[in-house]
């Protein structure tokens, strides 16, 4: 695989927890700037691709005070509904038999691509199926848009619409490096490390499935932007590790270390292995109660439920009634 | 809705940073053009702008769009083209990729020697050209890319400029990288125009490696050499990926035919194990590359080449083993304008210009705004009309563009105007049905451009 250190992943899309932040406040800000001013927030994007911003809705005597019912969701809500999605999509590719590598693509994908805009802007589920297109793109793994809709029963052309929108969030950077392979190849090393026999074969496998499940987790959270795939596949094998007990895992890091000239220290190292654990651990779904909720109110910031709209909206409320606890508003 | 046959369209906003000359090819792809920058910092600066046609219908943005960019996006190298800027036509949701022009290209170069000059290249040249393809080939495979369609019109050069006589290879449409593909790579239909088609893949191996690359390279040294294919078979046309006869035949008569001892795999490549058209019964014993390419066996230019030319992938040199070999060693040594040699005395080829349609626009059709001036001095007599351009007699496989069309180059990473450095700060979309006279001011305000993160939202407003 192309070379990760010189990759467009390592450059421009590892970022500190600080960026981070900035990033989702930055994109949360102009969907609340967008709110005040149009009373909704999601952009449109049309057959072509192209986008536009909600009608202002000036016209409407009452808008003032519907306006001021809306309210935006905030930073941690609009994190609920992207894990909600973000779990969703591994379901959705687990029931295609999708290779690892797509979800993982994908995941990586819907996520930068959120750094880019708010849940309020662009509908997380349409965005989330487009991750999934895209990543058997690039992955090679072509489905047809159609095939992809007939699945999960959802108008295709959706993704289509959406497709344009997701690779020019992402920068065109669409090459990217999940943790899955390097478990493999650290395994190999472990392999040679330990001079394992036919019976600790047995044993590395066992590891090895167990920290690939491990990064299952990290994947759902933050981690993918703020660590290096290596990195993210150690904490998953230590982890692993420390339930299969198969070696010392300081000596095997150090040995790592001796061999890579890396320029990470071993307690830099650590740090980031401590760092994704508490990821992980922090790690949390929203429940079904929160999610309805911040659903209600994810609806009303897309003025979807609004009466008057219905033609412009059509496609989207089939999205609604499926949905069923979503009620109408506007009462 | 989006109407693609309007000639006379109110153009995408990023195109207004081009003055458009004209259409320099044609592929299935699509279409390349030759463009000029209009912004102060570059002015004048030539690109060229490949157009990516819509893919099939329902299949979204082309896959081979998609696949040239992702690789081009973490890719750079003096010998590999540079992707310089992606522009976006919302209308038809197709691409335009943006290189530095590059003039030349062995396919063109390799022609006016052996139709105009009647006069083989000379050596300074063979040599730097051949170096500067392993350098930026070397550069890819240990990035672990193969690109899987080398030939001469694929491989650019640098006209008149800093970049002079520097070798780029173009078209990454086909290449791909190759860690643990998902499924095997022959499922991608064929690959490698037949000429320049390694024989494990023509006797229908299944997984290949960089060593089709290299043989690719071989052929073009050879025809660098002698001014001719040196396997010019003619191609079987038929779906999915026929068994390609003449072309192996072409190869065994100059290289002898394979045998188990001297490639052992060959044993379990399908056509082979299969006896498809008794393959394994066509006998010829004498290999006779070096009276073909005109070298003594002893030279060392003929050592290389037979390594390139090896039968078995396994045994075949390696881009970067070949870049140590004793012939580039010798006298006279590589150079980076391999266009012009550093010793005086040489005689120097002026090479032509491309020839450019300037009766096309971005949309393919003909007939576009005032024709523009051709490159200086350049050789409008090459005003192809359409046909014309598709015409040569290459032997192309099934999905490929066409030979000569791939004027991307690149070179340095100055940023264009505007470009900054993230990719397609102009993808504005255009705007579709909408009266002539709407101007682009208008259409700026009609529609976000969806900008890079941070982009503000601007102006709300609805299309109708």
């Amino acid at each position: 695989m192309a070379d990760f250190m010189t990759s467009t992943h390592r450059a421009k899309w590892i970022f500190s927890p600080q960026k981070l932040v900035e990033k989702y406040e930055a994109a949360n800000q102009r969907a609340r700037q967008t709110l005040e001013k149009c009373g909704a927030t999601l952009m449109e994007v049309d057959v072509d691709g192209s986008l536009s911003y909600p009608e202002p809705q000036t016209t409407a005597n009452d808008s003032a005070e519907k306006h001021s019912r809306i309210k935006p969701l905030s930073i941690e809500e609009e994190q609920c509904i992207k894990v909600f999605y973000e779990n969703k999509l591994q379901e959705v590719c687990k029931n295609f038999h999708f290779p690892h590598k797509i979800q993982a693509t994908a995941l990586i994908f819907f996520k930068r691509f959120y750094l880019q805009w708010s849940v309020m802007e662009h509908q997380p589920k349409n965005i989330m199926l487009t991750c999934i297109y895209a990543a058997c793109k690039i992955e090679e793994n072509h489905v047809s848009a159609e095939e992809l809709g007939k699945g999960i029963s959802q108008d295709h052309q959706m993704i289509l619409n959406n497709e344009m929108i997701v690779y020019q969030s992402l920068e065109f950077d669409l090459i990217v490096y999940a943790p899955y392979r390097s478990v493999v190849g650290f395994t190999d090393y472990m392999k040679e490390f330990c001079n394992a026999g036919e019976d600790e074969l047995q044993t590395l496998k066992a590891l090895q499935n167990t920290a690939t499940l491990e990064i299952d987790k990290m994947m759902l959270t933050d981690g993918p932007l703020l660590f290096p795939p290596g990195q993210m596949a150690l904490a998953g094998l230590r982890t692993s590790n420390a339930l299969h007990n198969v070696v010392d895992f300081d000596s095997f890091l150090s040995r790592i270390l001796s061999h890579q000239n890396s320029m990470h220290t071993m307690a830099e190292l650590q740090e980031s292995l401590d760092a994704i654990d508490s990821w992980v651990r922090k790690y949390r779904s929203p429940s079904e109660k929160e999610l309805k909720h911040i659903n209600r109110k994810l609806k009303s910031c897309w003025g979807l439920s609004s009466h008057d709209e219905g033609k412009k909206r059509e496609k989207k409320s089939k999205h609604k009634s499926k949905k069923s606890s979503n009620e109408a508003q506007n009462t | 809705m989006g109407d693609g046959n309007r000639s006379n369209s109110n153009k995408p906003e990023w195109l207004l940073q081009y003055d458009l000359i004209g259409k320099i090819g044609e592929g299935t792809y699509g279409l390349v053009f030759l463009a000029r920058i209009k912004s102060p910092t570059n002015r004048g600066k030539s690109i060229a702008i490949k157009k990516f046609k819509q893919s099939k219908d329902g299949d979204g943005v082309s896959p081979t769009a998609i696949r040239e960019i992702m690789l081009l996006r973490e890719i750079t190298h003096e010998n590999v083209v540079k992707l310089v800027n992606v522009h976006i036509n919302h209308t038809d949701m197709s691409l335009y990729l943006a290189f530095d022009y590059a003039e030349h290209d062995l396919y063109e170069i390799i022609r006016h020697h052996r139709d105009k000059v009647n006069q083989s290249i000379n050596q300074y040249t063979v040599k730097s050209l051949l170096w500067q393809l392993l350098n930026g080939l070397n550069y890819l495979h240990s990035n672990w890319i193969i690109h899987r369609d080398l030939k001469p019109s694929n491989i650019l050069v640098m006209g008149d400029g800093e970049e002079h006589g520097v070798v780029k290879i173009a078209d990454f449409g086909l290449a791909r990288i190759y860690q643990a593909p998902l499924k095997p790579l022959s499922e991608n239909g064929v690959v490698v125009t037949i000429w320049y088609r390694a024989p494990e893949l023509l006797l229908g191996a299944k997984h290949y490696t960089s060593a089709v690359d290299m043989w690719a390279v071989g052929c073009i040294f050879a025809e660098l050499l002698t001014l001719k294919p040196l396997f010019q078979g003619a191609e079987v046309k038929a779906t999915p990926n026929p068994f390609q006869l003449d072309q192996l035949d072409k190869i065994f008569k100059v290289l002898g035919h394979p045998t188990l001892e001297k490639w052992p795999s060959l044993a379990n490549l399908p056509h082979w194990q299969q006896d498809s058209q008794h393959i394994q019964g066509h006998k010829y014993d004498n290999a006779n590359l070096y009276s073909v390419v005109h070298l003594s066996p002893k030279s060392p230019a003929y050592d290389l080449l037979s390594k390139m030319l090896e039968y078995d992938p396994r045994r075949r040199i390696t881009a970067a083993q070949a870049l140590e070999h004793e012939y580039f060693k010798m006298e006279p040594q590589p150079g980076r304008n391999a266009l012009v040699p550093c010793t005086p005395g040489e005689a120097f080829v002026n090479y032509p210009t491309r020839p450019v349609d300037t009766t096309t626009d971005f949309e393919g059709t003909t007939n576009m705004q005032q024709s523009q001036q051709v490159p200086s001095g350049a050789a409008i007599a090459g005003n192809m009309p359409g046909g014309h351009v598709s015409n040569r007699s290459v032997p192309r496989p099934m999905n490929v563009g066409m030979q000569r069309m791939h004027q991307l180059q690149a070179y340095n990473l100055t940023s264009q105007a505007g470009m900054g450095g993230g990719i397609n700060p102009g993808g504005i979309p255009m705007q579709r049905g909408v009266p002539q006279q709407a101007h682009q001011q208008q259409q700026l305000r009609r529609k976000d451009q969806m900008g890079m993160p941070g982009y503000p939202p601007q102006q709300k407003s609805r299309r109708m």
